[in-house]
């Protein structure tokens, strides 16, 4: 498999707390190709933003234990010092990070936050470095970019700061762009502008993306294909076709009944997922979300189900009672 | 951004004529008549009453210091009725010395101060954090006559260093070499506490800012540690550092003297000293409103620098 960009292979990342290990992350394995863009989608808590930062080799925490393998472009990420892995950030994978508001150094002009890794990275001249910067900011829509340069975060609007963050994720042209929840914490119409800038980006500068949400409404016309996580596992994964129409795991109905349609009438009640995300320091023995499920056998609390193919190429499901296929071919 | 300074400056003022009334008033509150004590032996109520008229002590109080004060803008602090010299002339004799203790004092505690607070902040509760706070603990508890003194029976006595014990001043221009020998205990001694306080601060702030999302940003752009270190967390991490340092100066101009007293160095504290001694009262007023004038000063500068240094403040 040369021509996969991410292998990530049985990917563990266990946290020691005072409660004891809390598995965030808990055997994952998927592959990426090139120029592919991948939906990681879940609800908060359940190991999203773990995952991402686990890919990147960025432990946020510590007392983090990570087994298994990420090779990104062949390098194994998993298990190697920061001095490695920095030879490959910023040039091979870079991450979008998910608040505008924190993830820019507040001290610090934006367009030397931008042209920073152009000098040190890739070794530009301070004037070369100044003048791709600017373009990178012409490029993700900042309008005028030279002004733009000067100025500090604190100057400027959340979407234009998350304009920034992608200007800096993308100025070594990754070939891996790991965006986490690039739009939670910007206005509506904002976060649509912010999407479309990224597809458009992602075709011009052929790079895989992977866009970790909780808004299935994110993913569902900018993603080939769609991760279903709940509770530190994949739960289903696919095509994203198959798993917006032909989804077989029940949370993947319960999150897509969740999210408001345009075309409900006005005062329809919004469909919630019944509980809450399980506790990671007490998971049952099962299926970790048998206990909101209303399908909930005794064999969901018992026995934990493991990821099985549906027939079509791609799309697995872990669920001991899948729902029938809405196509009538299951 | 014009408007945070103008609000600064107009508590610079305002501070600045509250010490002057204090620096006058002082006199006042002080025991003993002047004309008693400029009279001396001449002493009698024809006498006093000339001199009152002469030197404007029969007028109003604020007559007085509207009088004073029209002096000071012209650079007359008076003229000491014991040494019959200048008070600022005096002054200005004594304050490079405390000038050079002060910034050797500080080269010395920033230098030590910055990369171990980086050390620790980098690793905070590993043993070399732990060390360096516990030892920072036992210095902060040290006072500074304490210091100098072990410091010139260690350099001095035991080690024998030349020029390092008391009464060995001479000035720069004099011999550089033995001025800054002789000045080098002192300034260390001033140094200790500096240290720690700006290692604390530092420490403290930097190991919050260590933990910020644009530090994790900063990382994942694949930049050395060392990079993050100084470009990324240092500057937003200072301002406290940069506070503290404006207080902490200001404070040393008027703290030096315990150091200069024990070694007979001539700066300002040592003339403070000589001067309560001897009742001068007129270079007592001088020092006490040149001392804390130059503190208020130091403060506001050390605001303008970090003015500069973190433009957030420009927004507020």
């Amino acid at each position: 498999m040369s021509n996969e960009l991410l292998v990530v292979k049985d990917l563990h990342t266990t946290f020691a707390t005072a409660g004891g290990e809390l598995p965030a992350v808990d055997g994952i394995s998927f592959t990426l190709g090139q120029n592919e863009t991948l939906g990681i989608v879940g609800e908060s808590g359940s190991g999203k933003t773990v995952l991402a930062r686990t890919i990147m080799g960025l432990q946020a925490i510590k007392n983090a234990t990570v087994t298994g393998s990420v090779k990104i472009n062949g390098s194994e990420v998993v298990g190697t010092s920061e001095e490695d892995k920095r030879k490959i950030w910023g040039t091979e994978v870079s991450m979008i990070f998910q608040d505008p508001m924190t993830s820019l150094n507040p001290v610090m002009r934006i367009g030397k936050q931008v042209d920073e890794t152009l000098r040190i990275l890739l070794g530009m001249s301070k004037e070369d470095a100044k003048k791709r910067a600017i373009e990178l900011l012409e490029l993700v829509g900042i309008p005028s970019p030279e002004e733009r340069y000067e100025a500090f975060p604190s100057e400027l609007s959340g979407g234009m700061r998350q304009r920034v963050v992608i200007a800096t994720a993308l100025a070594c042209s990754p070939k891996l762009v790991l965006a986490d929840e690039p739009t939670t914490g910007l206005d509506v119409t904002i976060q649509a502008q912010i999407l479309n800038l990224l597809d458009e980006l992602k075709e011009k500068m052929q790079m895989s993306v992977i866009l970790i949400t909780h808004d299935l409404g994110v993913v569902a016309t900018r993603t080939s294909r769609i991760i279903v996580m709940y509770a530190g596992r994949i739960v289903e994964m696919g095509s994203t076709q198959d798993v917006f129409k032909d989804h077989r795991m029940p949370y993947t109905r319960a999150l897509l009944e969740s999210a408001p349609k345009v075309s409900n009438p006005s005062h329809t009640r919004l469909v919630t997922i019944a509980g809450r995300p399980p506790n990671l320091l007490a998971l049952e023995k099962g299926c970790a979300f048998a206990p909101r499920c209303k399908f909930a056998t005794d064999k969901c609390h018992n026995e934990r189900p493991e990821l099985q193919a549906t027939g079509t190429e791609g799309h697995m499901f872990a669920c001991w009672n899948p729902l029938t296929s809405s196509r009538g071919d299951a | 951004m014009g408007r945070y300074l103008l609000q600064r400056l107009v508590t610079l003022i305002a501070i600045l004529f509250v010490v002057s009334i204090g620096s006058f008033y002082l006199i006042h509150l002080l025991p003993g008549d002047p004309a008693f004590l400029i009279l001396g032996f001449n002493y009698n109520p024809v006498t006093k009453a000339v001199l009152d008229a002469q030197l404007g002590l029969n007028q109003p109080i604020y007559l007085q210091y509207f009088t004073w004060i029209g002096h000071v803008f012209h650079g007359n602090l008076g003229t000491s009725f014991i040494s019959h010299q200048p008070v600022l002339k005096t002054i200005l004799r004594a304050i490079p010395i405390d000038l050079e203790m002060i910034v050797i004092s500080q080269i010395i505690a920033f230098g030590a101060a910055i990369p171990l607070a980086m050390r620790s902040a980098r690793r905070p509760d590993s043993t070399l954090d732990r060390l360096l706070s516990a030892g920072s603990f036992i210095l902060l508890s040290v006072p500074g006559f304490i210091v100098i003194v072990l410091l010139v029976l260690i350099v001095s006595v035991k080690l024998g260093v030349p020029n390092t014990g008391p009464s060995t001043y001479v000035p720069f221009m004099e011999n550089p070499f033995q001025n800054l020998s002789s000045l080098l205990l002192p300034s260390i001694t001033l140094a200790v506490g500096s240290f720690v306080l700006y290692f604390r601060v530092l420490r403290s702030d930097l190991t919050g800012v260590l933990q910020e999302e644009f530090i994790t940003m900063a990382r994942s752009k694949g930049i050395s540690q060392r990079r993050i270190m100084w470009r990324h967390a240092f500057r937003p991490a200072s301002v406290s550092l940069l506070g503290s340092a404006g207080v902490n100066i200001g404070g040393l101009l008027a703290s030096g003297f315990i150091v200069q007293f024990l070694l007979a160095i001539p700066g300002i504290g040592f003339i403070l000293v000589g001067a309560i001694n001897t009742s001068d009262y007129l270079l007592v007023q001088g020092v006490v409103l040149f001392v804390s004038g130059s503190v208020v000063l130091v403060n506001f500068l050390f605001d303008f620098i970090i003015f500069f240094v973190d433009p957030r403040i420009s927004r507020d």
